[in-house]
């Protein structure tokens, strides 16, 4: 007679009958803890980053071109669309502040209104979303191609550090260009509001007045923020759009799948530093 | 002419090394130990194009081995930090099985690349060598398109002009498609024995049967994967 073997039961495979699942707090811990560690693990890279950025030996021939080519494609491709949107955006808010304004006699408040509403809060947020949209997205989709093709493993073999090489130059650039266009934003929409103002409805303020009142609303305060703002918020996006498509670990016709997650958080990003600075500064 | 065996150092060492070939780290697992001295090329069969890539990314110390040390010019890689071992990588030169050029720079911006970022040659230097590469492997000079719009003979031609540029001490050759380097070999042949005379190390890896088989190749040794051990073979 044969003797049947039974099967050996192993201490941590569930009972059998009904299937374990983990609990709510279980699932809520895990999924906590991946957070922390996620957020611990995008601190440390950022660290590493700014510290490649100081960095003397980091900027090589080969790091400075990559730089100067990313200023090329965040910056100054974007320029023409920055400008468009600040056209429109400076019929639509300058104008329209300047005019009732002067419409209920109080001109005098309009220094102090634009600074707070255009300069600190709208300026650098509208730029930020165009260069999530239009340059982050791209940086994302770029990196993933490159690392699905194994090109960032041949800038590895050949001893050229993709953190270096690839991700230092486009944060650096996409923090860079967030501030250069911001700063041409603000300028253009305030020029065509008061343009608009004086040509539609005719105002009392001379060009010198009109940057006076500007200049002399803001405080130094106000001062700090356009550069704090833009650059951190230039810093995070571009870190997320080259973390997000460094760690793609797809095939290359699926690299699109990175974008919503990807552009999900650098908004999100951008709305908290956006919040951090107005309440710290 | 290539120096004698007592004077030449060693460029590449494997010692005792046990290599996963396998993504998975399991299923496949080379044991190995060899010495690649300069001057000398090591003809490599294996059997499948994942293999050379791991092989390749353990002469680079990109993938530390299971077991065993790998030395380069006399340096364990997983001894180094990490701006050494990015400096010395640079003095490896390499024809990569797949992802060969980054496709926002120019065929001729790729070449130069890993020369212009380990050294201050100027530029014009490193792109006179390069033509004068490029002409040896039958190319008018270095293509200055981009590698979507070029033709795949080109292609090889400039990842050997790439790997040879810049006098490397290791040159390591891979195969991105059977019979690839089919029109380049006569010409790749006579560079690589410019290059051991000068006592720079060749390393071919190769799954392609006919150049495993081709006297023509003057390797020093020839070595194949039985079970899970590299052996030598004497020919």
């Amino acid at each position: 007679m044969r003797a049947v073997q039974k099967p050996v039961v192993y201490y941590d495979q569930p009972p059998e009958g009904r299937p374990t699942s983990p609990g709510v707090v279980a699932v809520t811990g895990q999924w906590t803890i991946h957070q922390i560690q996620r957020f611990i693990a995008f601190i440390s890279i950022a660290a590493a980053a700014l510290w490649q950025i100081c960095r003397l030996l980091t900027w090589r021939r080969t790091v400075r071109a990559e730089f100067f080519y990313q200023c090329h494609q965040v910056g100054t491709r974007a320029l023409s669309f920055i400008i468009l949107t600040a056209l429109i955006a400076g019929l639509g808010i300058v104008f329209e502040t300047l005019y009732w304004l002067k419409v209920f006699g109080q001109s005098e408040f309009a220094g102090s209104l634009l600074v707070v509403v255009l300069i600190r809060e709208i300026a650098p947020l509208l730029v930020a979303l165009i260069v999530i949209g239009r340059s982050v997205s791209v940086i994302m989709i770029e990196l993933g191609i490159m690392k699905a093709d194994g090109q960032i493993g041949m800038l590895d073999a050949q001893g050229v550090d993709p953190f270096i090489y690839v991700l230092v130059p486009r944060v650096l650039a996409v923090s860079v260009c967030m501030f250069s266009l911001t700063i041409v934003f603000t300028v253009v929409t305030l020029a065509t509001g008061f343009v608009a103002v004086n040509a539609l409805s005719g105002t009392n303020l001379t060009v010198y007045d009109f940057i006076f009142e500007i200049l002399s609303a803001m405080g130094p305060g106000d001062f700090m923020t356009i550069p704090v703002t833009t650059l951190s918020i230039g810093f995070v996006t571009g870190l997320i759009g080259c973390t997000t498509g460094l760690s793609f670990s797809g095939f290359a016709p699926d690299v699109h799948d990175l974008l919503p997650s990807g552009i999900m958080k650098s908004v999100i990003a951008t709305l908290l530093i956006s919040f951090l600075v107005t309440v710290l500064i | 002419m290539i120096k004698g065996i007592e004077e030449r150092r060693v460029i590449l060492s494997f010692n005792d090394v046990s290599l996963m070939t396998a993504p998975d780290g399991r299923s496949e697992r080379v044991d190995l130990s060899l010495d690649l001295l300069g001057g000398e090329l090591s003809l490599i069969r294996i059997e499948r194009q994942r293999q050379g890539t791991a092989f390749g990314d353990a002469c680079a110390g990109l993938t530390l081995p299971h077991e065993g040390q790998v030395y380069f010019l006399g340096k364990e890689w997983s001894q180094l930090p990490s701006d050494t071992a990015n400096a010395l990588r640079g003095r490896i030169g390499r024809v990569f099985a797949r992802g060969s050029w980054v496709g926002h720079l120019s065929l001729l911006e790729n070449v130069l690349l890993p020369q212009r970022h380990h050294t201050r040659r100027p530029v014009t230097e490193l792109r006179d060598e390069a033509v004068m590469l490029a002409e040896k492997f039958g190319l008018p000079g270095v293509p200055v398109g981009y590698s979507n719009d070029s033709l795949p003979v080109d292609l090889q031609r400039a990842a050997c002009v790439r790997a040879f540029l810049g006098q490397p001490a290791l040159i390591l050759l891979e195969e991105q498609s059977s019979g690839c380097f089919k029109e380049t070999m006569p010409n790749l042949i006579d560079v690589i024995r410019e290059a051991r005379n000068r006592g720079a190390a060749v390393m071919w890896l190769t799954y392609d049967k006919f150049i495993w088989r081709d006297q023509s190749i003057p390797a020093t040794r020839r070595y194949r994967i039985a079970g899970r051990k590299l052996v030598e073979v004497s020919r």
